[in-house]
């Protein structure tokens, strides 16, 4: 029955509808009620501990990096503490990056195509940090830090970062860290390391990376979602400092060699240039010198890309270590091998005399004397001081190739020394096996005749020539050289002490190397050498002249020049010993030096003049000996 | 049988009787339902304020504003129960046209995250009229479904809702705001059903929509959107984007346990780990910290709420009353459903906020106006049993 009055029909009311929606609304919760019953009660331990893990994040405790110093104690590297700015990606958004970044340009005196290249180049998550800029000055980092709103995913970090106080003095033995590249994250990230941390990219930084990065510690902390830390809630493990590096070098040796190798370098129009200086007794390398250099601290301090890239186009590659990473041909020097292996072979003995020539014929090829005269029938005291091409290609050619490489290789050529920096390089020793590889030929005759006098298909480095002559000096024992003498633990004990590491020792008898020594001084006392032999002390060397490269139009050859010197440990002249040959017959020596001229156009041994200046400092001599007129430009090859 | 008798009363006698019926007419149930969850809203506000590290009273937080917003939407549930309802029938089509011209509004210089627009500033307060409007909806569609008694059950009443939803529905699509495109189908589709249409004609039509929706999907969907209905299917997968907030609600609410970590105790919370915590996810924050006992509580005073509006729509002899409680029981279950479905990971995230607990003062207000029109339906029920 309708029950109102004025004619209205009655609402309808489905019944069914409203039994249908209370079900459904019945069923809705219930459903709720049930899933939250799974989450909460039968599955909340497990989400207890989700919840847990996340707002507690372990995060690493970076360790203070070990330091470096010089046999003396002296610091070759501090750790400062600097401002650094990074960004992390997933605070910045996305609309106002361009703006943001320009600002960040502008405050930061940077490129913003530089910081773009650096935030796309993170390595690491959009949650990590991505390093900016370095050493950012106090006023600037506490206007960015006080700038909060105004640039999202901003931040400025304390950070402790490398300083080289002697800088471009050791920069290619030291090195320098830089941030980890993302292709070397990838192997570096099971070790523990972070996106954004620095690592050892070269020299000693990176070759006792370990060693001097310590162990990263770690704590729990608790964070927000964006990461920031809110407190430490515990700490799993205290970070522990690397461990120091005490050096052979002796920063004082290492500035006389650069000084020496300066001056040189500049009167003889050189642009690239090593100085060596050892020890033979142990293998401590003093000082090693290789230039053009940079400076390893406008990397710590993270350099632009635009000075990188003027640091690689450079033709002389100041960033390679030309001492151990870099080889040369050894020219005159290398008739060391050629006569020891005469000797120690019995192809000769010290009085053998050998006719040399103008010139010896080869099927139809001359082989020049380098003088185009010869000295007539010489002995290897001869042979050797006059650096004799016609002696020491008989001498190769009594030999053959075979037995040449072999005493090459028994002085350490043709393998890397082991010295304890990055990228070194063995060098060649031809044989027939190498060149059939190489050419798919053997080894001609006229070859073994330039292998005889360290031409040809013969490279060294520095390095390897320095200790060969160190062998000779010390009587035979080819010593690994070694930069780094110990490793000191952060409470100051030492962790690995120095000792001398022992490669082999020299096939040949002990006579054999008196009688080399005796003729290498020869070198000095005929004069060969211009005014060394005037120095009031015992010096004995070998020159190298090293023809590389094209003829130009008058038919020569640019070179380089090379000179190694030994000096005895009591290296003052004696009237007992005026002419220093029994000095010389000792095996005590504790300084072999040596000094690389590339590309040299001068009169005389550019080399020689370099390491004359060294000795003259080394021993404090007053007077000075330097001949600048053999550094003057002039004849190509006048001195072999 | 009783007749309502014509005869002119007395001022004080009608005022007086007209006052005491009214006040028994009154559903107290379901009005104490409806405080209490909007109590619980402020606690929720009080845990979150405390939990942001804010001084609670002082002014602009999240506390303070929540209890403006409810003492505000208290006067307005006195006025739109006071309000005779009535006139909701006769100005339909005029609160259809204010629904349509302020979500074009909206979208013409609303206010919004990353683009869109979603609200307009009033003053000093940001006004989300997609809400009021979701109220505006059920009004209009009440008043229409009441007008065609008795002819429910053809295709054109259900095209003719279809069509008047159709406007509005486009409009928030455009802002764009999925969520409330949503509920504004749920209210066509709860109304549709408890006005009793035909069913075979709905099922027929839902399965035309299901039809469209690759074509919704590819051409209509952003892609933001696309990402957080796809997220909850597996938010381990990608926990750093879409599935990030998902993923730190379940843990949320699975670290809750029985009783849960107290108020204010909330760690997910404090570090504020979870995203939109006090509007969206504010479900995440109460399991979490009052647990599952608080869980049932909550849930238990939204089934109140709705069989107090199921009781209310089938007491009323106006088609509109039924059809108004209807709707608006019809849009609180979806919401409940829908947010916290999302909240515990059954549902995919599409910002719908829960009714009376989420932060928001246009929510509050839009439901304190359908609760008093409710009200308003109860007390002026003409009873045929006099």
């Amino acid at each position: 029955m309708n029950p109102y009055l004025d004619g209205r029909p009655a609402t309808t009311r489905p019944l069914s509808r409203f039994l249908l929606f209370g079900l459904a609304a019945i069923l809705a919760i219930g459903g709720l009620t049930t899933r939250l019953f799974y989450l909460q009660v039968v599955s909340g331990g497990q989400f207890a501990e989700l919840n847990q893990g996340n707002r507690s994040v372990l995060q690493a405790i970076p360790s203070s990096r070990g330091l470096i110093v010089d046999r003396t104690g002296r610091a070759l590297v501090i750790n400062v503490r600097t401002f650094v700015v990074k960004v992390r990606p997933v605070d910045l958004p996305e609309e106002r990056r361009d703006e943001v970044v320009e600002r960040l340009a502008a405050l930061l005196g940077m490129n913003v195509a530089d910081i773009n290249a650096s935030i796309d180049g993170n390595p690491g998550s959009r949650f990590d940090l991505v390093r900016i800029a370095n050493d950012v000055p106090d006023a600037t980092a506490r206007l960015l830090s006080e700038a909060g709103d105004a640039l999202p995913g901003v931040e400025v970090v304390i950070e402790a970062r490398r300083q080289y106080p002697d800088g471009p003095l050791v920069s290619q033995l030291l090195g320098y860290t830089a941030p980890v590249s993302p292709e070397q994250l990838d192997s570096l990230k099971k070790q523990g390391y972070l996106p954004d941390d620095l690592v050892g990219k070269t020299g000693l930084e990176a070759y006792y990376e370990d060693e001097l990065r310590g162990l990263y510690g770690s704590e729990t902390v608790e964070r927000d979602a964006t990461g920031r830390k809110l407190q430490v809630l515990g700490n799993v493990r205290q970070a522990e400092a690397g461990d120091s590096l005490e050096l052979t070098i002796d920063v004082k040796a290492q500035q006389h060699a650069q000084k020496a190798l300066q001056w040189g370098m500049k009167a003889a129009g050189l642009k690239r240039g090593v100085v060596i200086v050892m020890n033979p007794q142990t293998g401590e390398v003093l000082a090693m010198v290789s230039l053009p250099t940079y400076d390893n601290n406008d990397f710590a301090r993270g350099i632009s890309n635009i000075e990188y890239a003027k640091l690689l186009k450079d033709p002389n590659k100041p960033l390679l270590n030309h001492a151990v990473q870099a080889h040369y041909p050894p020219g005159s020097t290398y008739k060391l091998v050629t006569g020891t292996g005469a000797l120690g072979d019995g192809k000769i003995n010290a009085q053998t005399r050998v006719l040399t020539r103008p010139y010896l014929m080869l099927g139809a090829t001359r082989f020049w004397e380098w003088n185009h005269r010869g000295w007539g029938r010489c002995n290897i005291m001869c042979g050797f001081a006059h650096s004799s091409d016609t002696f020491f290609f008989q001498l190769a050619g009594m030999l053959g190739i075979e037995r040449l490489a072999h005493w090459a290789r028994e002085y350490g050529f043709d393998a890397q020394t082991g010295i304890d920096l990055p990228g070194e390089v063995a060098g060649i020793v031809p044989d027939n096996a190498w060149k059939q590889e190489l050419k798919g030929e053997p080894i001609f005759a006229g070859e073994t005749y330039q292998a005889g006098i360290g031409q040809g298909y013969d490279v060294v480095t520095p390095i390897q020539l320095i200790n060969a002559y160190a062998a000779l000096a010390n009587g035979g024992k080819l010593y690994q050289p070694q930069i780094v003498r110990q490793i000191v633990g952060p409470d100051g004990v030492v962790v690995r002490p120095f000792e001398p590491k022992l490669i082999r020792k020299l096939d040949v008898p002990r006579s054999v190397l008196k009688t080399m020594r005796e003729a290498a001084r020869n070198v000095v006392l005929l004069r060969h050498t211009y005014n060394l032999v005037d120095l009031p002390i015992v010096v004995a060397g070998k020159s190298g002249t090293a023809e590389f490269g094209l003829r130009d139009r008058k038919g020569r050859l640019p070179f380089h020049s090379w000179f190694v010197a030994f000096v005895p440990k009591n290296p003052a002249k004696t009237a007992a010993d005026p002419s220093g040959m029994k000095a010389v017959g000792r095996e005590d020596s504790n300084l072999v030096v040596l000094a690389f001229a590339y590309d040299s156009r001068t009169k005389g041994n550019a080399a020689t003049e370099i390491v004359k200046y060294y000795l003259q400092q080394h021993y404090a001599i007053k007077k000075d000996y330097r001949n600048f007129n053999l550094l003057q430009r002039g004849n190509f090859y006048q001195s072999n | 049988m009783g007749v309502i008798r014509a005869e002119p009363a007395r001022m004080t006698d009608w005022a007086s009787r007209s006052i005491g019926a009214a006040w028994r007419a009154f559903d107290l149930q379901l009005a104490a339902y409806a405080a209490l969850l909007a109590i619980l809203g402020l606690v929720m506000a009080y845990t979150n304020s405390v939990e942001q590290g804010q001084e609670v009273l002082t002014g602009g937080t999240t506390f303070v504003r929540g209890l403006m917003w409810t003492g505000i939407a208290m006067i307005v549930f006195i006025v739109a129960t006071a309000f005779d309802y009535k006139w909701l029938k006769t100005f339909a089509w005029p609160l259809y046209g204010a629904q349509v011209g302020l979500l074009a509004l909206t979208l013409a210089i609303g206010g919004g995250v990353g683009g869109s627009s979603r609200w307009i500033a009033l003053g000093p307060f940001d006004f989300q009229f997609s809400e009021i409007a979701k109220i505006l909806m059920i009004v209009v569609l009440a008043n229409y479904l009441g007008s065609r008694q008795g002819r429910l059950g053809s295709l054109p009443s259900i095209l003719g809702a279809c069509v008047l939803v159709g406007p509005p529905w486009l409009l928030v699509m455009l802002q764009p705001d999925l969520g409330t495109s949503l509920v504004l189908l749920a209210i066509l589709g709860g109304m549709l059903f408890m006005s009793g249409a035909s069913l075979r004609w709905m099922v027929a039509l839902l399965a035309g929509v299901l039809a469209t929706l690759p074509f919704i999907w590819t051409y209509v969907l952003r892609d933001y959107q696309k990402q957080r209905l796809t997220a909850f299917l597996d938010p381990s997968t990608d926990i750093q984007g879409a599935g990030y907030q998902l993923y730190q609600s379940q843990i949320a609410v699975g670290s809750g346990g029985w009783l849960g970590k107290g108020l204010t105790n909330g760690t997910q919370n404090q570090l504020d780990f979870l995203p939109v915590q006090e509007s969206d996810f504010v479900g995440a924050i109460y399991f979490e910290e009052l647990g599952f006992v608080g869980a049932i509580v909550l849930l238990l005073l939204f089934g109140a709420l709705i069989w107090r509006l199921l009781v209310s729509g089938w007491r009323s002899k106006d088609p509109f009353g039924m059809m108004f409680a209807g709707g608006l029981a019809a849009m609180i279950l979806f919401q409940l459903f829908v947010n916290l479905g999302m909240v515990i990971g059954i549902m995919p995230i599409t910002g719908i906020p829960l009714p009376f607990v989420s932060h928001g003062g246009s929510s509050l207000i839009s439901l304190a106006v359908g609760l008093g029109i409710v009200q308003s339906i109860n007390i002026r029920q003409t009873r045929a049993e006099w």
